[in-house]
């Protein structure tokens, strides 16, 4: 029989070496990758190719205008119950109540201080603010990844879509979507959602909404292109995203939210 | 043949059969694109769609400006400078419709267009609600109030247009 080198002191140190090298978690090498170093010094978004969208709520009045616009641009049905970008008014009560509404999704626009049909005055409303909302257009959307047939999809520059003529209507991404931004369309009976307003976006126009807004509460534009407005309001104001617990990346980012949004 | 390769023969069969049927159902140009199967699985003809074949039914001023020049000097002039003429201009009730020149035909334009004199139209932004901005800040000009009134105290009963040049903001 062979003699064995390996001595207790030897054993002991190679041991202790392989329990400290398996406690390294592979993402704490990621730092040593140049290009790893390099996302974190640039800004995060001066490479993605992609769409988003800037909600500037504190200067939304709520007149609708974005809403109509919108459905009209996009074919959705006035009428109908269901839109792709609507308006929630947040207001709390000298009582602590929060009420929250959105008539019609805000097609006709608030003209009256009747949130959740509760006539208020002046005094009895200590605060109150306008959230427009829209489809977020995820970096990971949830929608996309439980259709089960591929009728949804994200394009190479991140806005979501939903083919009409391979959507079989199971309802899966309308109950996966964190936002409830989709519902089905009352003529084509398949999932329907904002389009950022693809057609328009990519002939160098604005998104209907963005047009509509009187108020410049609505922006889209390029992430990486530092002409944009809505690159110079990420990267130079404090703007939040909605519901990020969710994971999902949304790319419509909001200014002056509050807490009592949800 | 031995009575174990019969069910392999089903299988092959029925193989034969899905991939037949498969190779007519689903469209050539569905794939994952930049090996995507999680968020990029689709058929790539559909972006096509989105992209070319939506019609744009909002033109903006520009549109507008081919013949009604003056107004848009007017309103650029004017505190409603950014306000869209489609934004007060296209009808979702078809009974304020009308155009005198058919514009669907003569150029194309999709949309409703019409005059709506009514106090509902002005309300949507000048009716006072407590938490609205009070200041407005899209004009050029610089930051000025915004301007909101009382429907039920301000002149109920009226129209709006009686008094005020919507074009011009300014009274009559």
């Amino acid at each position: 029989m062979k003699q064995m080198n390996l001595t207790r002191r030897k054993l002991l140190k190679m041991g202790m070496l392989s329990v400290c090298g398996t406690m390294i978690p592979l993402s704490a090498l990621e730092i040593f990758k140049p290009e790893a170093l390099a996302t974190t010094l640039d800004h995060p978004y001066s490479q993605k190719k992609r769409w988003a969208f800037v909600v500037d709520t504190t200067k939304c009045v709520g007149c609708g205008m974005c809403v109509k616009a919108c459905k009209l641009e996009n074919e959705i049905p006035f009428d109908a119950e269901v839109t792709r970008t609507w308006i929630e008014r947040y207001v709390l009560t000298n009582k602590g109540d929060v009420l929250i509404d959105s008539p019609h999704g805000d097609r006709y626009g608030y003209t009256k201080n009747d949130p959740e049909g509760h006539d208020l005055t002046d005094a009895e409303t200590l605060k109150g603010f306008f959230v427009p909302k829209l489809c977020n257009h995820c970096e990971k959307p949830s929608c996309v990844q439980v259709c089960p047939v591929g009728a949804t999809y994200k394009t190479d520059d991140g806005v979501v879509l939903v083919d009409r003529t391979w959507c079989i209507g199971c309802g899966y991404c309308i109950t996966n979507c964190p936002y409830f931004a989709r519902f089905f369309h009352p003529v084509y009976n398949t999932a329907e959602k904002c389009t950022f307003c693809y057609h328009r976006i990519s002939k160098g126009l604005k998104s209907a909404c963005v047009d509509a807004c009187a108020f410049g509460v609505r922006k889209i534009g390029m992430l990486h292109d530092p002409d944009s407005e809505v690159f110079k309001i990420i990267t130079t104001q404090r703007t939040m995203v909605l519901k990020p617990e969710y994971g999902n990346e949304p790319h419509v980012f909001y200014l002056g939210l509050d807490h009592i949004v949800r | 043949m031995n009575h174990a390769w019969r069910p392999l023969i089903l299988i092959v069969a029925l193989l034969v059969v899905l991939l037949t049927v498969r190779w007519f159902l689903v469209p050539s140009d569905f794939m994952a694109k930049n090996g995507d199967y999680k968020y990029q699985w689709h058929r790539v003809g559909s972006e096509k769609f989105w992209r070319d074949e939506f019609t744009v039914k909002h033109k903006g001023r520009e549109f507008c400006k081919q013949c009604h020049e003056d107004k848009i000097e007017l309103v650029a002039d004017s505190g409603h400078a950014r306000v869209q003429c489609e934004n007060c201009h296209v009808m979702f009730n078809p009974e304020k419709k009308g155009h005198p020149v058919d514009l669907k035909a003569d150029f194309g334009y999709l949309l409703d267009i019409g005059i709506d004199r009514s106090r509902e139209l002005c309300k949507r932004c000048h009716s006072k609600l407590p938490y609205r901005p009070k200041e407005f800040t899209s004009l050029t000009k610089g930051v000025k109030p915004f301007k909101m009134i009382d429907p039920q105290e301000h002149n109920p009963g009226e129209e709006c247009v009686d008094c005020h040049d919507v074009h011009r903001t300014g009274f009559k």
